[in-house]
Formats: C-alpha cells, sequence, structure tokens
C-alpha cells in the first residue's frame, strides 16, 4: 500500500493533484521558456525597436520589407543550396558508410565507426578554423594537395565556391552522425528477409532496393527531416568560415541574417520577422517532406 | 540503525517524491539563502583575453586600497556584446562598467540619446581636467551628439611594417618611402617573380579586399570617413571614391598588392606567408604588433617600421584601425566607485606602463608617455625603438566619428569594397550605390519615428 488512509481533506485529493503537480514543472518551464518567447516575438514583429527602452507599431511592415530585402533572398538561396548540398550529397554518403559498416566483409568497424562519428564531437567553431586553413586558395591542404587542376580556386574568396566549401565541410562534419542512425536502421532489418530473398534469386541490388530502402523508410524519414531542419538553421560554421558571410554575403544564411539584425543592427522587430519566416519555411518543408516519405499514411 | 524522524512510507506517493521534495527545499535555500558578501560589489564585464590578464593582477591592489569593495572581474570573451545588448534591453543584469569594442558600440547608440544604456562622462572627464591630459581625437569614435559614452582604452596608431631584408634584395631603401607614390615605385621593384615561372613570388603590400579594415583606414588618414561629426552619410564622398580608386589600383593596376591569406590579417594562412616571405609589408596598428610577437615569434628581426606613406607630401603618416573603450552604464548603483576603478584601470602610469609590455598598446593618457619603456629598443623590430615611433605619430590621428548605422554601414561596405577590387562595379557605383543604401535606410527609419 502506497499511502495510508488519513481524514485530511487534502490527502484526499493529492492522487487526483500530484500527477499535475508532478509534470507541472515541464508545463511551467515551457511557458516561461518557450510560450512567452514565441508570443513575444510575434508581438515583436509587428514592431521596430527604437533604441532600447521604446518601439514603435509597424504592422506586417517588417514582412513586407523583408520580401524586398535582396540580402535576405541571398541568405535564403544560400540556406536552401546548403539544404539541397547536404540531402543529396551528405546523406547518400551516410547511407553508404553505413552499408560498408553493415557489411560481413568490412573489418575493423568499432574504429571506423569511431573515426567517422569523430568529427561530430569537434565544436563547429574549431571545425571552421580548420578548415580555413584547408580551404586556403594558395596555401591550402585542399588545393595544393588534392586538386591539380591546374586553377587556384578561391573557395573562401570566389562567390561561387564558398556554400561549395561550407557543403562539403557540413559533409566531413556530419556524415558520420547520419551514419550511426542508418546503421541502427540497418542492424534492425531481419536477416530471414535476404536470406528469403537470395533462395528466390534476387541479387544484392535487388535485395536492397525490395528490402534495405523500404525497411529504412522510417529512418530515412527522420534523417531527412531532422538534416533539412539543421540546415535551416545553420549558422556558427558558415559564420566562423566566411568570417560573418564575406565575401558579399556570398557565405550568409537566414539565421546568420537574424543574428546580424538582432544583435549587429539592434532591429529586434526585423530579426523577429526572420525567425517567423523560416520558422513557416521549416514547418510547411517538413510537413511536405513526411508526406512525401508516407509517414502520416496508415500501414 | 539510522531512522528518519518522519515516516516517509505515510508520505503522499512514498518515499521517492519526498526525496524529490526534500532536496527541492534544500536547493532553494541554498539558492536563495546566499548572503551577498558584505561591502561594497562592482561588477566589471570585457571582451579581451589581454585585457583579462592585465586586470587580473590590478584588481587586488584597487581592492586593498579601497577596504570594503570587491570588484567582479568578469571575461565574457566574444559574447561579451550580445550579453551587454540583452542587460540593457531588459534594463536589468548590467554591469558598473564595460568594455566595448569599437564596431560594437553603434548598435548601442540607436534610438533618443536618452536612452542610451551608458552614463554620459563628459561631466566627470570635464570637471577633474582629464580631456587636457588625453588624445582629443580619440574620444570620437566613443562620443554621439555631444555626449562622451566611453573613455579610450587605446590610440592605434597605424605604421608600416615591412621586410627591410627582402625590399633591400629588390633594391628598395624603405626609410626614404615618404609618400604613397614613393610606395608604389618601391613596390613596383619589389614586386617580383623570383623563380621565372611565371608567377609573382612575393607581393610588396597585403591588404584585405574582404573587409572594410585596410580600405577604411586609408580613408581615415586622408581625413574622410562613413559619416561626419552631425552623422550625415559621406561614404560616396570624391575623397572616399579616390581613396578607393587608389585601393583597387594597388591590385589590379599596379599589381603590387596581394589580397589577404585566409580570412584576416590574423589568420594562420597570413601568418605562413610572412614566413615564406611572400608578404613584404603590412599596415600594422599597434595592437597588431602584439599580435605577431605572439603569433609569429620566429619572425623577430625580420620586421622594421616607417610612418604610413603619406597621399602628399608633409601629409599626415597615420591613421588609426581597432579601439576600445570603458563606460560606465546607467544600471550601476555606485557610479562614484565606479568611476574611481575605471581612473584606475586607465589612468594609472604604472598600470599603462604595464599595458605596453604585455600587449604593445599605446595608451591615450599622454602624461605615461615619457615612460622609459617606450624608448627601449625593440627587439621584434631589430632593436628599431617602435614606442617611440608609436607615440610621434599619435598627436596627429585622424578622428573617427561614431554613428548608430556604423554596423550596417560597414557589413554594405565589406561588399563594396569587394565588388569594386574584383571589378564588378566601379570605385564610384559601388561607394554611390553603398551611400545610397545607407541613406535610405536611414530615412525609413526617420520615417517611422522622426528625427531623434
Amino acid at each position: 500500500m502506497r499511502t495510508k488512509p488519513t481524514t485530511y481533506r487534502f490527502w484526499n485529493q493529492q492522487q487526483k493533484i500530484a500527477p499535475y503537480l508532478f509534470i507541472a514543472p515541464f508545463y511551467i518551464l515551457f511557458v516561461v521558456f518557450m510560450g512567452f518567447p514565441l508570443i513575444s516575438s510575434l508581438v515583436m514583429s509587428l514592431y521596430e525597436m527604437r533604441g532600447f527602452q521604446s518601439r514603435i507599431f509597424v504592422g506586417i511592415g517588417n514582412f513586407t520589407d523583408l520580401f524586398g530585402d535582396p540580402i535576405f533572398w541571398k541568405s535564403l538561396k544560400n540556406t536552401a543550396y546548403f539544404a539541397v548540398g547536404t540531402l543529396t550529397l551528405q546523406l547518400p554518403i551516410a547511407l553508404l558508410l553505413a552499408i560498408l559498416l553493415n557489411s560481413k566483409y568490412v573489418r575493423g568497424k568499432n574504429i571506423l565507426r569511431l573515426a567517422f562519428f569523430a568529427p561530430v564531437l569537434v565544436a563547429g567553431v574549431f571545425v571552421a578554423i580548420i578548415f580555413n586553413l584547408v580551404y586556403d586558395e594558395r596555401s591550402g591542404l585542399v588545393n595544393n594537395e588534392f586538386l591539380v587542376l591546374g586553377k587556384q580556386i578561391g573557395w573562401l574568396n570566389e562567390e561561387n565556391y564558398v556554400m561549395p566549401a561550407v557543403i562539403l565541410t557540413g559533409v566531413w562534419q556530419w556524415a558520420g552522425f547520419n551514419m550511426i542512425y542508418f546503421l541502427a536502421g540497418l542492424q534492425g532489418i531481419r536477416q530471414e528477409l535476404y536470406e528469403a530473398a537470395a533462395v528466390d534469386g534476387a541479387n544484392w541490388w535487388q535485395a536492397f532496393l525490395h528490402i534495405t530502402l523500404p525497411s529504412l523508410r522510417p529512418v530515412i524519414a527522420f534523417v531527412f527531416v531532422v538534416s533539412m531542419i539543421g540546415s535551416l538553421q545553420l549558422f556558427d560554421l558558415p559564420y566562423i568560415l566566411t568570417n560573418g558571410g564575406e565575401p558579399a554575403d556570398a557565405g550568409s544564411t537566414i539565421v546568420m541574417y537574424l543574428y546580424k539584425n538582432g544583435f549587429q543592427f539592434m532591429r529586434l522587430g526585423y530579426a523577429a520577422t526572420i525567425g517567423w519566416v523560416l520558422f513557416f519555411i521549416i514547418a510547411i518543408i517538413s510537413i511536405v517532406q513526411l508526406r512525401l516519405l508516407g509517414i502520416f499514411r496508415d500501414e | 540503525m539510522f531512522r528518519l524522524p518522519i515516516d516517509a512510507e505515510a508520505f503522499p506517493l512514498g518515499k521517492g517524491p519526498m526525496v524529490m521534495l526534500v532536496l527541492f527545499l534544500v536547493s532553494t535555500l541554498f539558492i536563495f539563502g546566499r548572503t551577498e558578501q558584505e561591502g561594497e560589489s562592482l561588477e566589471f564585464w570585457i571582451f579581451a583575453n589581454t585585457h583579462y590578464e592585465e586586470y587580473q593582477a590590478r584588481v587586488p591592489i584597487f581592492e586593498a586600497q579601497n577596504p570594503g569593495v570587491n570588484v567582479h572581474l568578469i571575461n565574457f570573451g566574444n559574447t561579451m556584446h550580445d550579453k551587454l545588448l540583452a542587460s540593457m534591453l531588459s534594463n536589468f543584469g548590467a554591469p558598473d562598467l564595460v568594455e566595448v569594442e569599437i564596431t560594437s558600440i553603434g548598435r548601442f547608440l540607436k534610438g533618443a540619446i536618452d536612452e542610451v544604456g551608458f552614463v554620459d562622462l563628459r561631466p566627470r572627464l570635464e570637471s577633474e581636467g582629464w580631456m587636457e591630459k588625453l588624445v582629443v581625437s580619440r574620444f570620437t569614435p566613443w562620443s554621439y551628439r555631444g555626449r562622451i559614452f566611453g573613455i579610450p582604452h587605446d590610440l592605434h596608431p597605424v605604421v608600416l611594417l615591412y621586410r627591410d631584408d627582402l625590399f633591400k634584395a629588390a633594391g628598395v631603401e624603405m626609410t626614404e618611402v615618404e609618400t604613397w607614390d614613393d610606395f608604389i615605385a618601391a613596390g613596383k621593384k619589389a614586386t617580383r617573380d623570383l623563380d621565372d615561372d611565371g608567377e609573382i613570388d612575393q607581393y610588396a603590400i597585403v591588404l584585405d579586399r574582404r573587409t572594410e579594415s585596410d580600405y577604411f583606414s586609408l580613408l581615415l588618414q586622408q581625413g574622410g570617413g562613413f559619416f561626419d561629426e552631425e552623422g550625415n552619410v559621406i561614404i560616396d564622398s570624391e575623397l572616399a571614391i579616390e581613396t578607393l580608386e587608389f585601393f583597387t589600383a594597388l591590385f589590379n593596376e599596379h599589381e603590387i598588392a596581394t589580397p589577404v591569406y585566409g580570412t584576416w590579417h590574423g589568420d594562420p594562412s597570413n601568418f605562413a606567408a610572412m614566413q615564406d616571405g611572400k608578404i613584404l609589408s603590412i599596415l600594422a596598428p599597434d595592437w597588431y604588433v602584439g599580435i605577431l610577437k605572439s603569433q609569429v615569434p620566429q619572425m623577430a628581426g625580420k620586421w622594421k617600421a616607417i610612418p604610413m606613406p603619406a597621399w602628399h607630401p608633409g601629409g599626415r603618416r597615420t591613421t588609426t584601425r581597432g579601439g576600445t573603450m570603458i563606460g560606465m552604464t546607467k544600471q550601476s548603483r555606485n557610479p562614484d566607485r565606479a568611476w574611481e576603478l575605471l581612473k584606475f584601470t586607465y589612468f594609472d602610469r604604472s598600470g599603462l606602463v604595464n599595458r605596453y609590455e604585455t600587449t604593445r598598446i599605446i595608451p591615450p593618457l599622454k602624461s605615461a608617455w615619457d615612460a622609459p619603456i617606450f624608448k627601449e629598443p625593440d627587439t621584434y623590430l631589430g632593436g628599431q625603438p617602435l614606442g617611440d615611433l608609436f607615440i610621434q605619430l599619435a598627436p596627429d590621428l585622424p578622428p573617427r566619428y561614431q554613428n548608430p548605422y556604423w554596423s550596417e554601414g560597414a557589413d554594405l561596405l565589406n561588399d563594396a569594397i569587394f565588388a569594386a577590387v574584383t571589378e564588378k562595379q566601379t570605385p564610384r557605383e559601388a561607394l554611390t550605390d553603398l551611400a545610397e543604401k545607407v541613406r535610405a535606410l536611414i530615412a525609413k527609419d526617420q520615417g517611422r519615428w522622426g528625427e531623434l
């Protein structure tokens, strides 16, 4: 028996009240640190700060300004470029690594798993500093050791190469992390399915297409959505790697532009507007992605 | 055996929740039951590691001289300015004293002048006679609309640091260079393809074409700026356009300048290029010499310094780059004591001499300049007394007028410089576009809330 009967009314009621009390800390923290700031930032997006203490109501003025702001569109384009690069380059590489590490023919799996996973343990700032050296146009490792193209590529100095440099750095840092998800998914597929397919004469590719991929669907959906959200929120890597988006905003992302407006330009209303536009972009893309991958479908 | 004084099983939902409740109560008591340290307390925020080392040694001396005063010195690093902004916005939690970096101060000046979160220090400076004792032009970055919101930590005069050995090898005596025309002539001799492979191996100067740092230094040397004293945008003035034309010509026409290796002058790749002899000179403020000493000590003896080449014979031979101020926030509960600490850290001669020893930073307090240390030969510069050179140049520093729109302006100026150097736009087009954008931004704000 967990409680003793008592004559006090409170103790009689506590069975009903206690569960709410126990879940209350989460809701109190949520309201204070999430709910209130969310509503407050929505309100803020309708205002513009006038110095530190006063503000002025501008209605949807911040939203109309934003849609006519070329740097916002450039930042959006760069962010989308990174997201597409991540999904088309990083995730296939992560899946490939997972398949290799899941293969019975590969030796030293633990060491390889650690090696591929290790980059994610390095803070983004250090990654950016290291890759600054790696990408240097004239003395960097990439131009001097790997590329024999007869052309020194200005990875961080030429506008067209800045985002590819950021994407490749992202691959180095995050492919191993996503590989772990895929590996977990692969290890959850029942071996009997492959054995049955082999008996039926299926080759490796057919087994991959008809067993591996469909079985991995929930994992792929999860990794896709999480990677997409992470990509759209990209900030620290390009901020350090490109010294705040230089040259000519070629490395600017939405969150970087939000940060600059909020903290460097003291345009908090405008920054809140960028935040809300980003929220809607992420929400719409995530819903579309999940629908396309059939996550909402009844099995 | 130890027994709890109460029956834990009788507690609603049992022993576990009781333990949680006890822990909650104990931690609450611990958090809220702490007594404040006795005596007065001052909080001092900074962002620079080198300053932290200096003040860490100075604070105990101040505390010893002022019994009962506790100074909380906090180094927040690069995040400090954002924390300060948040504390000023919420009107809660700001320190008594704070150091602010020159490119960050503009955002704190937005809005009505009475809403600025810093105390106007002009009355204290004037009543105690400090203005005459400091380099007056150095107050411009920290002043706005006649009020002084900060006291300069430094002067940051700029010299031309050059590789004497390599210029001499090219037949150039740099001490004879007086104007930028002389420098171009010297630079053309020194910029060379040493192994005849068709590629230039050493450039006369390294310049940053991605950010405003070098261009803006040159513009200030000319007596120009982004904003004038009244806050008007003057970045499309003929002076500014001429300066950008000159800057781009160093790369594209005279071909004696190379873009900075990496993303800025302090990048390890840039230091590597210096060591490899690919870079023969650089525009160097005092703090940059300090960085070179700590980052590439192996280059000791290879550098020498001359005053910057002038735009015209007899013209200004220096400029200024970078800077830090100390300000007192309006949230300070003890402004008089804070003012004493401020004076102790910024106006104390022995402290300023110590500052030069560790960071090579020349102080704005003129009475400190006759200290013997500034005349001492500098081994890093092959025995040249660098402090003396900086001090000779210090009285001629150009003013740099501060403006709330500096951050937005500088961000766009970076793009304009890059566009001009990479010949996407002419210098005139780039700066005219830039000035129009910044004027439109200001006009829009003024349209919303009127003149401030």
